[in-house]
């Protein structure tokens, strides 16, 4: 029986990225079954909200989702739909592998390495005020809850796979209270998996030694601000955001996106780079059990991107349709 | 900048059953780790001890009028932790809209 993932086409040049990963999972066999559900700039559009009640209701009777990029309006009183749609959701982990591809060169060979961001807490409350006419407060909220969860889902992640070390990163040496809650906690938490090596960096530290001593590096977990720009910059070591996959985990669901934008320039074009969504959805295989097929569709990815067949922003002229057609051909040999 | 209201961090491990009420204020929201708990429909999310009680009204208000509403909080027996006052100018909020 088919397994049910809700699916949301996104915006710009999202539906175009669906579209090839539908390509690759047919060629691949994969027995699934996509309940589309809406959000986005079209829902705007349509006088809904930009992340409707009956899409979070959907996806948590479904329990998987798959998103394409989406576009946040600009303007008075508009909210980000993936912030939203982790809200609601309570999408508490943000797990973004980051990895060498062959094919794709960058200064950083033989990288390897997972991040776990929290992903609900932090300045992402988005609570702020104008406290009097010339001053500004965002208030950061981490809390001892927040932090366990998100500990512990990257010590659970080492442990099943295989992973040796867990690093907490953090800015404690300057916010005392906050940041220091995060690093106690994650120190309490490490105690419990002896077997995994931890240690704690700052996180301005963490940055400069993931460019120069990055192969040391195997699970990094840090709260939500360090861990948006610092999964950024592994994106960047990776070959790009058009290569980095992303997952989202709540305790009753899961939601995997490429963490890029829409591109709204490129709709139509057929041009931009379905990897990044494509491997978020072999997260998703994994998710559901489905590892044998994860390991195929990797594989075909790794060599259709060893033979040259690459999309503009690697440096190739492969479109998206046939950058898929590719991979699907390599699955089919 | 005008003030209309004022949020109450309150301290409680469930969503506090506050007046919907009180003098010129309206409770407009109530929120948890920055998501909107009430009005509902609100999501199936894990809480922490620090629910936000949004208070405002349509017109300006005092300073005196916000210590009453949050002497009447603190007579009801809910253990506040935080206020904060909010401000519009312009028509324009001065404070963030939460999930």
């Amino acid at each position: 029986m088919a397994r049910q993932v809700c699916l949301i086409r996104g915006d710009g040049t999202g539906p175009e990225l669906v579209a090839a990963v539908e390509t690759i999972f047919r060629a691949a066999n994969i027995d699934i079954d996509w309940v589309e559900v809406e959000a986005g700039l079209k829902c705007v559009e349509a006088g809904k909200p930009i992340v409707p009640d009956e899409t979070i209701a959907k996806i948590k009777e479904v329990g998987v989702g798959l998103k394409a990029p989406m576009t946040t309006p600009i303007g008075k009183g508009s909210v980000s739909p993936n912030v939203t749609l982790r809200k609601k959701l309570d999408l508490y982990a943000c797990v973004r592998p980051v990895r060498s591809l062959p094919g794709v060169k960058t200064p950083f060979d033989d990288l390897d390495m997972v991040i776990f961001r929290e992903n609900t807490e932090d300045l992402y409350a988005q609570i702020e005020y104008m406290v009097t006419d010339h001053v500004a407060q965002s208030i950061k909220l981490i809390s001892d809850f927040g932090s366990e969860r998100i500990a512990r889902a990257a010590f659970e992640y080492a442990r099943k796979h295989d992973r040796k070390k867990v690093v907490a990163v953090h800015k404690a040496n300057i916010m005392k209270i906050a940041d220091g809650l995060f690093l106690r906690v994650c120190q309490r938490v490490a105690q419990d998996y002896p077997e995994i090596e931890f240690w704690d960096n700052i996180v301005d530290n963490q940055c400069m030694q993931l460019v120069t001593r990055w192969k040391i590096y195997d699970v990094l977990v840090m709260p939500n601000l360090y861990g948006d720009i610092v999964s950024d910059l592994a994106a960047g070591m990776m070959g790009g955001l058009g290569v980095a996959p992303g997952a989202n985990y709540g305790t009753n669901c899961a939601l995997f996106e490429a963490v890029h934008g829409s591109a709204p320039k490129y709709t139509g074009m057929n041009k931009v780079n379905p990897t990044a969504l494509l491997l978020s959805a072999t997260l998703m295989l994994d998710h559901l059990d489905m590892h044998e097929k994860r390991v195929a569709i990797e594989g075909a990815l790794e060599s259709t991107l060893a033979r040259g067949i690459k999309t503009y922003d690697l440096g190739g002229d492969a479109t998206t349709s046939g950058f898929a057609e590719a991979v699907a051909s390599e699955l089919k040999a | 900048m005008d003030l209309h209201g004022v949020d109450i961090y309150i301290w409680s491990a469930t969503t506090p059953d506050v007046p919907k009420e009180c003098g010129k204020f309206t409770l407009k929201l109530i929120s948890n780790r920055g998501t909107r708990i009430y009005p509902g429909p609100a999501p199936e999310i894990d809480l922490l001890d620090w629910p936000r009680c949004r208070y405002l009204s349509d017109t300006p208000v005092t300073d005196a009028e916000v210590d009453a509403l949050v002497g009447t909080i603190t007579s009801q027996g809910f253990r506040w932790s935080k206020c904060q006052k909010l401000f519009i100018k312009d028509g324009v909020n001065q404070f963030s809209e939460p999930y």
